[in-house]
């Protein structure tokens, strides 16, 4: 690359670099204003930076006064701590029926396979719009009424399809001699995958997990018709009850703070989802 | 249609196979493989049943129905609702704004997140920490995010930069109608979340190219641009169309996010808001399920397609 071609490379890559900081930047700094300094300072940096709107969300107790509105504390830990374990179970459940399903669908190939994966992808198509008054049906029927398990299984039928045919297409393409080498030396199928094919797919995994996180992260609504009870919401449930005029400072530093710890989850694993997403759709290995 | 033969497993069982034992050894291992690949499947099957089977069941024969708050007595009125659909002028004024917004969100995707991925897929120093950053934007929790986006965009008190973001939205409204900078704010989240997951999604696409294919593209081919068109694009056209249609399910999910944030006091001239505002707001459960159901044909059409353009390259042998 010549000297000119590698500086606009790597302007262009300042470029999308600030692009894509830029809205959390911006949603960052006014979250760190004080009252006076959001009506007088600038937009675009902080002079004196405040954690009140975080800090408030830690509080104790059950309301507060500020101006002449009295506003509810929230139980911002416990809905940290909701979301985690509906997250992590999210993951669990999606990746536990998706690996069997899609080693079936990709090395066993039972007669349509291909309309197996196609029809669970068909899924995506039906429109969510009013889904969730006969979702609430069933959601009462399980006996899940209020609960986080409700959420759970939703967001999982939602990631599966995605999960099912990205690992199937990596299991599929592995090359077959990589089981049957183990099959002639005696293994059983079980012991094959267990040992060879399931270590190996460790990075269609984590892009299977991390498409789940996308997923669950992405959800305000089901999360907000489902849960109602305070102490069983999640953050995206409970922020969402906040009075915009008064408090969007307060919920945009419980958005960043919930984004956190995603945020590292994500910078842990990025590299493995690009390398799942790759590995998945064309070699295999 | 199954290409598959489990001669590894009857080989593993030790058992000499020749003619005829060897075709019924086959046809018995196959079938009991067919047996297990059911059993295997049957978990996450029983999940989507579960949480589509039903309501989707439900979905469907309202819309046949004349159900709503009024009328609980569900009385099958057949087409009733998709006619009245189609006669009402909203309607086809809603399905163009979505066709539109989905056509331009969608085409923004696909461009910043090329662009994206070309960029990053040069080695370079900086590479890793500009993967992570473009990577961000994805990452951050979008359900909430969308919400402190539109907050920022549409200030509710008056900011520091509430004048300036007032005059935007009323020079907007001014040249496309009221509420149009609200739709405007939200898509543009849209296009800033769902370009980095595209970008992320090319450059796993990207890095599956052979490099060879690029030397010798680099031979026959007199500029980039040429490479880009005649090379790149076309090997990427499997990973463009699931992230295409990945892209149809995300662009209505932060509409709906923000109205339902928002109280349902902003309605969106997309298909599936107003599907809300009838159901939600008004009660007519049937016509609410009748325009929802209007977009499948659109995107089971946009479904054939990808499946064509990803099988087929899936059916090619490694």
């Amino acid at each position: 690359m010549s000297r000119r071609g590698r500086w606009r490379h790597a302007f262009l890559l300042g470029v999308i670099t600030l692009y894509s900081l830029f809205p959390i930047y911006f949603i960052t700094v006014q979250s760190l204003k004080t009252p006076e300094e959001d009506v007088f300072g600038s937009p675009l940096w902080v002079a004196e930076p405040t954690f009140e709107n975080y800090t408030e969300l830690f509080e104790r107790g059950e309301a507060q006064v500020r101006g002449y509105a009295i506003l509810p504390k929230v139980p911002f830990v416990v809905w940290l701590a909701n979301s985690a374990v509906v997250l992590a179970a999210s993951v669990a459940l999606t990746l536990a029926c998706a690996v069997p399903a899609a080693y079936a669908i990709g090395r066993l190939r039972p007669t349509g396979w291909r309309w197996w994966r196609r029809g669970l992808f068909a899924t995506y198509v039906v429109p969510q719009t009013i889904l969730f008054i006969p979702m609430y049906q069933v959601v009462l029927a399980l006996g899940l009424d209020d609960s986080p398990a409700a959420l759970v299984v939703i967001y999982s039928a939602m990631a599966l399809p995605f999960c099912i045919w990205l690992l199937s297409a990596y299991y599929g393409n592995l090359p077959r001699e990589i089981e049957e080498s183990a099959l002639i030396e005696g293994a059983t199928r079980l012991t094959a995958f267990r040992r060879i094919m399931f270590p190996m797919s460790r990075n269609a995994l984590v892009a299977s997990g991390l498409f789940t996180l996308g997923t669950v992260g992405q959800d305000y609504m089901l999360a907000s018709i489902f849960l109602l009870d305070r102490y069983k919401q999640t953050v995206a449930a409970g922020l969402g009850v906040m009075d915009v005029s008064l408090e969007e400072l307060v919920a945009v530093a419980g958005v960043n703070m919930a984004a956190i710890p995603v945020v590292i989850l994500c910078a842990l694993f990025a590299r493995g989802y690009v390398r799942g997403l790759t590995a998945a759709m064309v070699e295999g290995a | 249609m199954s290409s598959y033969q489990p001669e590894a497993a009857i080989r593993s069982s030790g058992v000499a196979v020749s003619g005829v034992r060897r075709s019924r050894a086959v046809q018995v291992a196959r079938r009991r493989d067919a047996w297990v690949a059911y059993a295997l499947m049957a978990p996450a099957l029983a999940i989507v049943a579960v949480v589509m089977a039903y309501p989707v069941a439900w979905e469907v024969w309202t819309s046949f129905t004349a159900f709503s708050v009024r009328d609980e007595g569900r009385a099958f009125v057949g087409v009733a609702n998709y006619r009245a659909m189609l006669a009402d002028t909203r309607f086809w004024y809603a399905l163009v704004v979505t066709i539109v917004y989905f056509a331009v969100t969608t085409g923004m995707k696909l461009a910043l997140g090329l662009g994206m991925a070309l960029l990053l897929v040069r080695p370079s120093r900086l590479r890793g920490l500009v993967f992570l950053a473009v990577f961000l934007p994805w990452a951050y929790p979008g359900g909430v995010t969308v919400v402190a986006w539109y907050w920022m965009l549409n200030p509710p008190l008056i900011t520091s930069y509430s004048l300036l973001a007032g005059n935007i939205k009323h020079a907007v409204d001014g040249v496309l109608g009221a509420g149009a900078w609200a739709f405007i704010s939200v898509a543009l989240f849209n296009v800033w979340r769902g370009g980095s997951f595209t970008a992320v999604f090319l450059l796993a696409g990207l890095n599956a190219i052979p490099t060879e294919l690029f030397d010798y593209a680099a031979l026959e081919t007199r500029n980039g641009w040429q490479r880009l068109r005649h090379v790149t694009l076309p090997l990427l056209r499997p990973f463009m169309a699931l992230a295409i249609f990945l892209s149809f399910t995300t662009a209505f999910a932060d509409l709906a996010n923000v109205w339902m944030l928002t109280g349902g006091r902003i309605i969106f001239p997309v298909i599936g808001t107003y599907a809300y505002w009838l159901g939600i707001r008004n009660g007519q459960f049937a016509e609410a399920a009748a325009w929802s159901l209007s977009l499948v044909p659109l995107l089971a059409v946009a479904l054939l397609v990808l499946f064509r353009w990803f099988d087929r390259r899936a059916e090619q042998p490694a």
